[in-house]
């Protein structure tokens, strides 16, 4: 769904023509979200059908649940890419959150009903730092983003001694073992309502709508009134929120708050971080998102990657894989574009 | 003998605008050849086509009696046509000599540089201009006018055969322009044939002896003898058509206060003593020439640069305006920008979000809840009344004409309700019809009581639209003409003030 056209059926005054219509099917048959919504199809339905174990309960629920987790990982990246900018933070942003958030709830013995609101806070504080960070200087956010991934991270390794938190309360773990109806991860289930959240965000939000068009022209926002500064930061810190849910989720799989639990640095992240997104249909001038698109990409990359695993491909064939997918998406990405300037709509 | 360059019956068409129509200029080597002409009469266009930046529809060019079609500026230059364009073309980074020998720093791409011998051979030419600088110092810590000269040096040491000056003085001073023209008439007398774009007609008539005019895209005059002309006879083949009554009156005068009113104003942008009101109906003309700092006025206004000096008030009071956000919400100012594609609109959005953009804010509930239905009815009358065309309110703006993109840009503003309206070149790109369309709803938004700023560097237009007009020249207001809808008379008027009285 992309947020800056669609919806005919509220036009309140432009006569729509049966070619209109017509039009805004092909245009929906032609979109990113169907043809992933395919592909992601047709490559469950091989998988199960060809792999031992793929359609299992267990194994349905694990992929579930990382989806769920992937997702939100996409999601905080997307946040950022609306403004044409991104952030390589946002795995540090997870573990440094997750950390924070086991330092609360096992350190400090807070309820958890404290704990996990204080711990996106933080992450969102964080998203703030980059963001300010960003329009104050003018820096592109890569700079930045790259420089305070390290700050984070390393500050972070430097408070905790590297120790992980092993003694959260016992609701954690268990509400990552959860399955609802013996099948769907609680983990997967918030990242669908949160896709649900953003889609509303971004369509009937004045913060949402000035976000995509910063983000689309921030000179021509800027001279219709909106304060893009402000409008930037708040996309970052947004960003923030949506990492430091990411690590908490992450924390409720793994059970236990773990420095190196997205990786060096939170390295690890970056990959589904912007496959996501950008599979889905996320421009990445920005200016225009695909929150369901998001999901689907998330989708996508996780039945694939667990797939690969159930057929003994080595892991880092799958890296490499997805670093294929990646390129490609990015490529297609590129020459959407092209053509759309070639119709003089960029 | 043939001539050295030879353009003849050139047409150029750009989407929705005809640019140039059957224009004819010959240059003579051994001449130094006028070339004038209002804004937008064609001018830069024809020297864009010689150079083959753009290429032409019909029509041919020659050079030397042999039809050239050159693919790239760069090719121009190895044919034996130099250009000093009207925009800046160095590389700030590089030093002087390497900016002026860039394009023959090596016999190929990957032969070693000899910067020894750069810098000498970049030095010889700076010594011709009299410019005193290291051919090793860094473009971007000269001044402009001496980078006007670097830039002109760089293109006599192509020693080429054609060379053309677009506007090469604007940033000189009268010195510099003296040397400027020294070497101009010993590279005539070498046989050189030189092209020459000038506004300030006196240096004209110093310096050239051959003449063309362009107005509107066509041929006013072509190529003749300059000795046969006054002053009064060019400017009025610049501006064209004996006596041309405006289809509008006059419109009443109003005796407000006024809306907003700068006293001695001064911006970062380098404005200067800037005085200038503009009541509630009253539509107030800015004139001036491309770099004047007209739009630069606006948007400080808007407060995108800071004040400097003096005092605005708006409706009375004095105010400092630091962000658009501020001046649209708190101030009731709008501003259609003249570059509708990067600053105007939003070309991957919707019609619907390109025109509710300045009321969302308003429209939106406490809590920042906005439904395009409360958009679409709060835009779509604006809409309506302004005849937009586009088969949805959720069509991509960028599918939509000019004429009815400008039209969005414009409804912006009418559906946020501004009480001062800048409008810059509001008809640039657009059809004839939309532009008539343009200027009766300029006229009706007055009537209701918007206060208007009109900026525009098409004569007619102005002469049409405005009830007062200001001429502005280099960042200062230079004088004030009355418009009684004479176009002759308002239209020297304002010539008189941006060349000195001697048009006039």
């Amino acid at each position: 769904m992309n947020q800056t056209v669609a919806n005919p059926s509220i036009a309140a005054d432009a006569p729509q023509s049966p070619q209109g219509r017509a039009s805004a099917l092909t245009r929906l048959l032609l979109s990113n979200e169907f043809g992933l919504a395919v592909l992601l199809l047709l490559t469950f339905l091989i998988f199960a059908n060809t792999l031992q174990g793929f359609s299992s309960t267990f194994s349905l629920f694990t992929i579930g649940r990382q989806i769920g987790i992937n997702t939100m990982i996409g999601l905080a990246m997307m946040a950022v890419i609306v403004t044409g900018g991104l952030d390589l933070s946002v795995g540090a942003i997870g573990a440094c959150t997750a950390m924070f958030f086991g330092y609360l709830a096992q350190a400090l013995g807070l309820p958890l009903v404290f704990a996990i609101p204080l711990a996106i806070v933080f992450g969102a504080g964080l998203g703030f730092i980059n963001g300010i960070t960003v329009v104050k200087s003018g820096v592109h956010s890569f700079i930045i983003t790259l420089a305070s991934m390290s700050i984070f991270f390393g500050l972070m390794i430097f408070l905790t001694k590297a120790q992980s938190f092993n003694q959260l309360p016992a609701e954690v773990p268990s509400f990552g073992k959860w399955k609802i109806g013996g099948l769907v991860s609680p983990l997967l289930v918030i990242s669908m309502l949160m896709c649900v959240v953003l889609s509303l965000f971004y369509r009937f939000t004045t913060l949402g709508r000035s976000m995509l068009a910063a983000g689309a022209n921030p000179k021509a926002a800027e001279l219709s009134g909106i304060r893009t500064g402000h409008v930037i930061t708040a996309c970052h810190v947004l960003t923030g929120g949506l990492a430091a849910l990411a690590g908490l989720m992450l924390t409720a799989r793994t059970g236990a708050a773990i420095p190196s639990m997205a990786g060096q640095l939170g390295q690890d992240w970056l990959l589904p971080a912007f496959l996501a997104p950008v599979l889905g249909g996320t421009l990445l001038a920005g200016g225009r998102v695909s929150v369901v698109g998001t999901f689907l990409g998330a989708a996508f990359v996780q039945t694939m990657t667990s797939g690969l695993l159930l057929m003994r491909i080595g892991e880092f064939w799958i890296l490499a894989c997805l670093g294929v997918m990646l390129l490609l998406a990015v490529l297609t990405d590129k020459a959407r574009q092209s053509l759309l300037r070639s119709k003089g709509m960029v | 003998m043939s001539a050295a360059l030879q353009v003849s019956h050139v047409s150029k068409s750009f989407p929705g605008v005809k640019a140039l129509s059957d224009v004819s200029i010959t240059f003579q080597a051994g001449s130094i050849h006028a070339l004038l002409g209002e804004n937008g009469a064609g001018k830069s266009t024809l020297i864009k086509i010689v150079t083959g930046i753009h290429l032409q529809d019909e029509g041919e060019v020659m050079m030397g009696g042999i039809p050239v079609r050159f693919a790239n500026p760069r090719k121009a230059a190895a044919g034996g046509l130099g250009v000093v364009h009207q925009e800046r073309n160095l590389v700030n980074r590089l030093p002087v000599g390497e900016n002026i020998m860039l394009d023959r720093l090596g016999a190929h791409s990957l032969s070693p540089v000899d910067y020894r011998s750069v810098h000498k051979e970049a030095e010889r030419w700076l010594k011709l201009l009299e410019l005193d600088v290291d051919p090793r110092m860094q473009v971007s810590r000269l001044s402009v006018a001496q980078m006007q000269l670097v830039e002109i040096g760089k293109a006599l040491s192509l020693q080429s055969r054609v060379l053309l000056l677009d506007e090469p003085t604007a940033s000189l001073t009268p010195n510099e322009t003296k040397v400027l023209f020294r070497i101009l008439r010993k590279l005539r007398d070498d046989g050189v044939a030189i092209g020459f774009v000038s506004h300030k007609l006196e240096e004209v008539f110093e310096i050239c002896d051959k003449v063309t005019v362009l107005r509107d895209g066509h041929n006013a005059c072509d190529s003749i003898d300059l000795n046969k002309l006054n002053r009064a006879d060019v400017v009025q083949m610049m501006i064209g058509r004996a006596e041309r009554i405006s289809k509008k009156d006059a419109r009443p005068k109003r005796d407000v206060p006024p809306y907003i009113e700068l006293k001695s104003y001064a911006s970062a942008d380098g404005h200067r003593d800037i005085n200038l009101s503009v009541r509630p109906g009253e539509i107030v003309g800015l004139y001036g020439l491309v770099g004047a700092g007209r739009s630069e006025l606006a948007k400080a206004l808007l407060g995108l640069s800071p004040q400097t000096a003096g005092q605005v008030l708006v409706k009375g009071r004095p105010v400092a305006i630091h962000s658009v956000a501020e001046a649209l919400h708190s101030h009731g100012m709008g501003y259609v920008s003249e570059d509708r594609k990067q600053e105007g609109l939003i070309l991957l959005h919707s019609v619907l979000a390109n025109s509710g953009i300045t009321v969302w804010r308003k429209l939106a509930t406490r809590l920042g809840f906005l439904r395009d239905a409360t958009v679409a009815d709060h835009v779509g009358p604006i809409l309506r009344k302004l005849e937009l065309k586009t088969p949805s309110l959720y069509q991509t703006i960028g599918n939509l004409s000019g004429g009815n993109q400008q039209k969005v840009s414009v409804a912006k503003w009418l559906a946020a309700g501004v009480k001062f309206l800048i409008i810059d070149e509001p008809s640039v790109g657009i059809d004839i019809k939309t532009k008539a369309y343009l200027h009766d709803l300029i006229h009706e938004l007055a009537n209701e009581g918007t206060a208007i700023l009109l900026i525009t560097s098409d004569m007619p237009e102005m002469v049409d639209v405005a009830d007062r007009i200001l001429v502005m020249d280099d960042y200062q207001i230079k004088g004030e003409v009355e418009n009684d809808r004479n176009y002759e008379r308002v239209s020297k008027q304002i010539m008189g003030f941006i060349h000195g009285r001697e048009a006039a």
